[in-house]
């Protein structure tokens, strides 16, 4: 293959995607104002036409708005605010704080699991992970727990939503790579309670070893009698709980598709509110004006980047790609780590929504083509790849001193905090995020032993 | 938002300011109406599996009304995310810029890729829904639903209300920097207070969840 500027012309849009992000502009927007420009570049090089921007809009039409599994967005994201602006999520916190109390850093477990319970509700890192700062850090703090130990728990809980089911993103990375949503929730359930798993083991040997980092909470917190301990946990334990059961169960059942679920478990928050004598007019208003406010972040960048992957792919940038991953003759797993190793930089400084977007389209004719042999089932191989790249990036979102989680849980903490404590707090859990993902490449059985159990 | 006039002491950038919140006002409002859609659309998805439960009806209509609903939410609601500062921006490098910077890339940002990005798609999508109207187009089940033109038109129609955010997102920040230029600090602040864009973005998101946990 010649190379000309022509050819290359696909680099260089993907260079000019990258320097105009970082002006801070809009992703959405950048997106398809760069298709758009590279577009008529190649209309000046006769290597596309200008009727072509037509089908930006059929695939725009198609792959967007007539998709009746990206349905499940918008409900699983109303549910989410929901759950979280009426208060559900506030009172779960405190219930698992009452009921582990006794237990060695009790608090910073409670956040661990609050963390895996709300993980549904995860619509974009930022405002997670300022969530559930702004809910736990203060009350750690104030019960005199290691502020490394607070941070670092609170960061790795807060990311831990978009690798949990039901999470947003693995349905858009199901819809991308035209496999079942149900398979990929399936195939995320054990690596992320297994990541929960690990989390918890290590705060509970840690605090029991140096109790200093985590005082106990007071003996007398929480409800007085035992009748009232057990109506609080009927009140704010049990319902959240159902509610994700029930949501994740009818679709691992069959039950359910997706977004049947998802609409489920949006009308399940509405009756967890009225049940909790919080559906006000004013709540019903917010929730689906903020709801209202993701969706159109979410699709909107869908939308920026069908028009820039599209005008990408006419320039032959899809042959540029696999020319270039061919030259370099890794073999499967060497793809397989240049890929990781791609989406951890990247991790660094944009969301999952960018990245699944963008860059996912670009991998996924190439992850077809993958063979790991006898490793594990070759049907399977593209479910794998998708957990191995969302435990990824969740780990990239946490790893300094980029880790763009960091920056917000340092942006909302009180001043108090140094970026240098945060760091200290989290490398532990960056180091067992590792273990985990080592432990998920050398045993696929982790990733793929249930949606194979499930769903034969 | 209401402007005070007589502080301004601009006429320039008090015209630009009261077209920027006037469009405002009518996007915003129509991307909160969009919003209600999700109430809806969770009614037809829970009767959709009741009846198909029960009372085994055809449900392709349904189901189709379902992914209607949801592109017309989000469609309606691009220009109002614009307008609220809810499309993600990469902050590394822009969190350490001045107002002044943030509010020219603003303008230039505006003028390079929403309104080309957008009227182009708005100018491919009239044709795409005027072939649609054209050819009497339903859908392609046998039971679905009919009129596609009309669900199609919110493509256009939502990229057309994007369109005016960006005016209106435009107009705001070069009354700012109109008012930098001349000194006059209430054209700056006022434009300033009607510009999420130009706050800084981790205060906004603080201030956005307290607002929310003091109701």
């Amino acid at each position: 293959m010649t190379i000309d500027f022509v050819t290359l012309l696909p680099i260089f849009m993907f260079l000019t995607l990258a320097v105009l992000l970082f002006s801070g502009f809009p992703v959405a927007f950048v997106l398809g104002g760069v298709g758009l420009g590279f577009g008529f570049l190649g209309i000046a090089f006769d290597v596309f036409s200008f009727i072509e921007f037509f089908n930006i809009v059929s695939r725009i039409w198609g792959g967007v708005c007539e998709n009746l599994i990206l349905v499940a967005v918008p409900m699983f994201i109303f549910m989410g605010t929901m759950l979280e602006r009426s208060g559900v999520a506030n009172d779960l916190l405190y219930c698992l704080q009452v009921l582990l109390r006794k237990v060695p850093g009790g608090l910073a477990l409670s956040v661990t699991i609050m963390g895996t319970i709300m993980a549904a509700t995860t619509g974009i890192i930022g405002a997670s992970v300022v969530m559930m700062t702004l809910l736990a850090l203060p009350v750690m703090l104030d019960r005199d727990y290691d502020p490394s130990l607070a941070t670092g728990t609170i960061a790795a809980s807060g990311t831990l939503g978009i690798l949990i089911p039901p999470s947003i993103m693995l349905v858009i990375m199901a819809d991308l790579l035209s496999i079942s949503v149900g398979t990929l929730f399936l195939a995320a359930v054990i690596p992320g309670f297994l990541l929960a798993f690990i989390y918890t083991v290590y705060i509970y040997l840690r605090t029991k070893f140096n109790p200093k980092l985590a005082p106990p909470l007071p003996d007398d917190m929480g409800p007085k009698t035992r009748t009232e301990l057990w109506k609080m946990i009927f009140k704010s334990f049990i319902p959240p709980i159902f509610l994700i059961m029930c949501v994740l169960g009818s679709i691992f059942a069959g039950i359910a598709t997706p977004t049947e679920a998802a609409a489920v478990g949006a009308l399940g928050s509405i009756l967890l509110a009225l049940f909790n004598k919080r559906l006000t007019k004013t709540v019903i208003k917010s929730v689906t004006e903020r709801s209202a406010l993701t969706c159109a972040m979410i699709f909107g960048i869908f939308i920026g980047a069908t028009a820039f992957s599209y005008v990408f792919r006419s320039l032959g940038g899809d042959d540029l790609i696999h020319h270039f991953v061919e030259s370099m003759g890794l073999g499967s797993w060497g793809i397989l780590f240049f890929m990781m190793g791609m989406v951890f930089l990247l991790g660094f400084f944009f969301d999952w929504v960018e990245i699944t977007l963008i860059v996912l389209p670009l991998f996924a004719p190439i992850l077809a083509t993958l063979d790991f042999g006898t490793h594990l089932d070759p049907t399977m191989v593209i479910p794998w790849v998708a957990v191995l790249i969302a435990v990824n990036l969740q780990t990239s979102f946490l790893t300094p001193p980029f880790g763009f989680a960091l920056f917000y849980l340092k942006g909302v903490a009180p001043s108090s905090i140094k970026i240098q404590t945060i760091y200290k707090g989290i490398i532990p859990f960056v180091i067992l995020q590792l273990v985990g993902l080592i432990l998920i490449i050398v045993f696929p059985e982790l990733v793929l032993w249930l949606p194979t159990k499930l769903l034969d | 938002m209401n402007i005070s006039h007589e502080k301004l002491d601009n006429s320039l950038g008090k015209t630009l300011l009261n077209i920027s919140s006037k469009l405002e006002n009518i996007l915003v409002g129509i991307g909160k109406l969009g919003a209600w859609l999700s109430l809806p659309l969770i009614a037809i998805i829970i009767f959709d599996i009741i009846s198909r439960k029960f009372f085994v009806l055809g449900s392709t209509k349904l189901q189709e009304m379902e992914w209607h609903l949801h592109a017309a939410l989000f469609l309606l609601a691009l220009g109002y995310a614009y307008l609220k500062n809810s499309h993600v921006r990469i902050e590394v490098i822009r969190e350490g810029f001045s107002t002044k910077l943030k509010a020219i890339l603003e303008v230039i940002g505006v003028v390079l890729f929403i309104l080309p990005y957008t009227g182009l798609i708005i100018w491919f999508g009239i044709d795409f829904v005027s072939r649609s109207y054209g050819m009497n187009e339903v859908s392609s089940a046998l039971t679905g639903l009919s009129h596609r033109w009309v669900i199609k038109s919110f493509v256009p129609m939502g990229m057309a209300f994007l369109w005016l955010a960006g005016i209106s997102v435009l107009l705001r920040n070069i009354s700012y920097l109109i008012g930098l230029k001349n000194n006059n600090k209430a054209l700056m602040d006022t434009s300033q207070s009607m510009a999420p864009e130009l706050a800084n973005a981790t205060e906004i998101l603080i201030k956005d969840v307290q607002v929310e946990e003091n109701k």
